[in-house]
């Protein structure tokens, strides 16, 4: 459950994109898109396949300028990558000449921090989330799960108020998938932090999310937004999706997707 | 003379001298057996060449004699003479290895920086590529003189077209996702580069690296044959010219030990790098 009341941290206004296709006419990726990120809630996105999810996320991020409309993060309007927002990817994208301490300040060393003063932040992120020992492991040396962690320390280490996930469990196996999610969902929780995840994945979107934002075919609008309430305290992925209520939500947004299974193949 | 190349780090290759042994546990008998292998091809290759000059078949001036070749590879040594030729090529062959995959690298990372410059400059870069460069060494001759500087220069321009070409493709393979993460993160151009596009392009340095040595030694003998007063590629080419073909091997085989000396010394290098 979001709670309305708390302070929005990043405001999407009518956001529309279309590329350039150079011969024909304009192609829209989507139109007139608008939502509110609220502080402290994890907001999923799904839809169908080329509805523009990552070119959204490339214009939250600063990396394209959008068509029109505008995205403010704290209020203040988004005009260049100023590393406003963490952006996890689904491809981990450690630097394997890097030791696993030397990512996690990638972000810091770019902003500036001092390194002592990056090692110390680095460190106490590592510690507490489960990866003291491994600090000076080269990432070739772990495991898929554990590189998708330190990926998410160095998301963290900046302390961003808002996180763009874009797929990042989807190339991790099933079993690595689940506890990734459930404690990526706590961190950002315990944090305090906000979170907008792009998923294929519905079950993923329910699990994790408060409120799930149902993107159209493309040219992409809002087709709905829906308040996820699972009636469960913890974070646990298992415990989530033994809820009576997963299955309702899963359904109503599958039916809203709208996906034709006899025509996807 | 290969004229385009596009050299292909193996991340492979740095291990791949245990890589086959380490798959599969193995004897001792196991382990002896490549190289028993080896020597006895060497060996019975040797042989029959010996046994044919001896017989009459292949005549001693056309073909030399592996009897005669070492009789006179030992002399040569002793005389000293043998060691000078090979330090003046080395010497030509690792002052332009050094000089022209140092520049070339550095342009090929610098030309990252600038995507109109490096478009302004790729046709000029494919059309001086797909000249065999050997035919530039008349031009160097020129410019240089018949000194050790020449050979040295020739080695250098070699060298440097190589690794520019190889290693700003090697920046072009790094992963556009890293670069994206970098922008995402407020990264600067000259941040990116230095602290991702010149680590990412370490393993197409160190194999061009491996490359450029055999090219820096091309550069160096050939511009021997051309005109010089020492060197393993005068050497050589007195020596055929007088029919001394004992000689000729002489000088052949020391080129192939100092270009294997100086791949087992790149390998190290390349292995300290290994991530």
């Amino acid at each position: 459950m979001v709670n309305k009341n708390a302070q929005v941290v990043l405001e999407a206004r009518q956001v529309s994109m279309s590329f350039n296709t150079g011969t024909a006419s304009e192609v829209a990726v989507f139109q007139g898109v608008s939502f509110d990120l609220y502080e402290g809630e994890i907001l999923a996105i799904v839809g169908p396949s080329g509805c523009g999810k990552s070119t959204l996320f490339n214009i939250i991020a600063g990396l394209l300028q959008p068509t029109s409309g505008s995205i403010y993060v704290d209020g203040e309007r988004i005009s260049g990558a100023r590393g406003h927002v963490g952006y996890m990817l689904q491809k981990d994208l450690l630097l394997p000449w890097r030791s696993v301490l030397d990512n996690v300040t990638l972000g810091l060393e770019v902003r500036g921090v001092r390194p002592e003063q990056a090692r110390e932040r680095a460190m106490a992120l590592i510690k507490s989330y489960g990866l003291a020992g491994f600090e000076k492991a080269r990432p070739n040396a772990l495991s898929g799960g554990m590189r998708q962690r330190v990926a998410f320390m160095r998301t963290l280490a900046l302390d961003p108020k808002a996180i763009l996930l874009d797929e990042p469990f989807s190339a991790l196996d099933f079993q690595t998938r689940l506890v990734l999610q459930g404690d990526v969902r706590r961190i950002i929780r315990d944090r305090n932090k906000s979170a907008i995840l792009v998923t294929h994945d519905i079950g993923e979107a329910v699990a994790m999310a408060d409120r799930v934002l149902v993107l159209s075919h493309r040219p992409g609008t809002v087709k709905a937004i829906y308040d996820i309430d699972l009636g469960v305290a913890e974070n646990d992925p298992i415990a989530l999706r033994r809820s009576s209520r997963f299955n309702d939500h899963f359904d109503e947004i599958w039916n809203d997707l709208d996906i034709q299974v006899s025509s996807t193949a | 003379m290969v004229s385009t190349v596009t050299p292909v780090p193996n991340s492979g290759s740095k291990h791949s001298t245990h890589a086959q042994g380490s798959s599969k546990p193995e004897g001792l008998s196991e382990k002896f057996r490549i190289p028993v292998f080896q020597v006895l091809l060497v060996l019975g290759i040797l042989l029959t060449w010996e046994l044919l000059v001896r017989s009459g078949v292949a005549p001693v001036y056309l073909y030399g004699q592996p009897s005669g070749i070492f009789e006179k590879g030992v002399a040569l040594m002793r005389e000293g003479e043998l060691f000078i030729h090979i330090g003046t090529t080395a010497f030509e062959a690792i002052v332009g290895f050094a000089i022209g995959t140092t520049l070339g690298s550095a342009v090929g990372l610098a030309l990252w920086l600038s995507d109109t410059v490096a478009r302004i400059l790729r046709p000029l870069i494919v059309a001086i590529n797909g000249v065999p460069k050997i035919a530039l060494a008349p031009l160097v001759i020129v410019w240089f003189g018949v000194d050790m500087g020449a050979k040295v220069a020739i080695a250098a321009s070699l060298t440097f077209i190589v690794a520019l070409i190889s290693v700003y493709q090697g920046t072009q393979e790094v992963d556009q996702d890293l670069v994206k993460l970098m922008r995402s993160l407020g990264a600067r151009p000259l941040t990116i580069w230095r602290k991702v596009i010149v680590p990412g392009a370490t393993p197409w340095i160190l194999a061009t690296m491996r490359l450029n040595i055999g090219f820096a030694m091309i550069g160096a003998v050939v511009g021997e044959y051309i005109s010089a007063k020492k060197g393993l590629g005068y050497f050589i080419y007195n020596a055929g010219a007088l029919y001394d073909l004992n000689s000729v091997f002489v000088g052949i085989f020391c080129l192939m030990v100092l270009a294997l000396v100086l791949d087992v010394v790149l390998l190290k290098v390349e292995a300290r790098f290994k991530w």
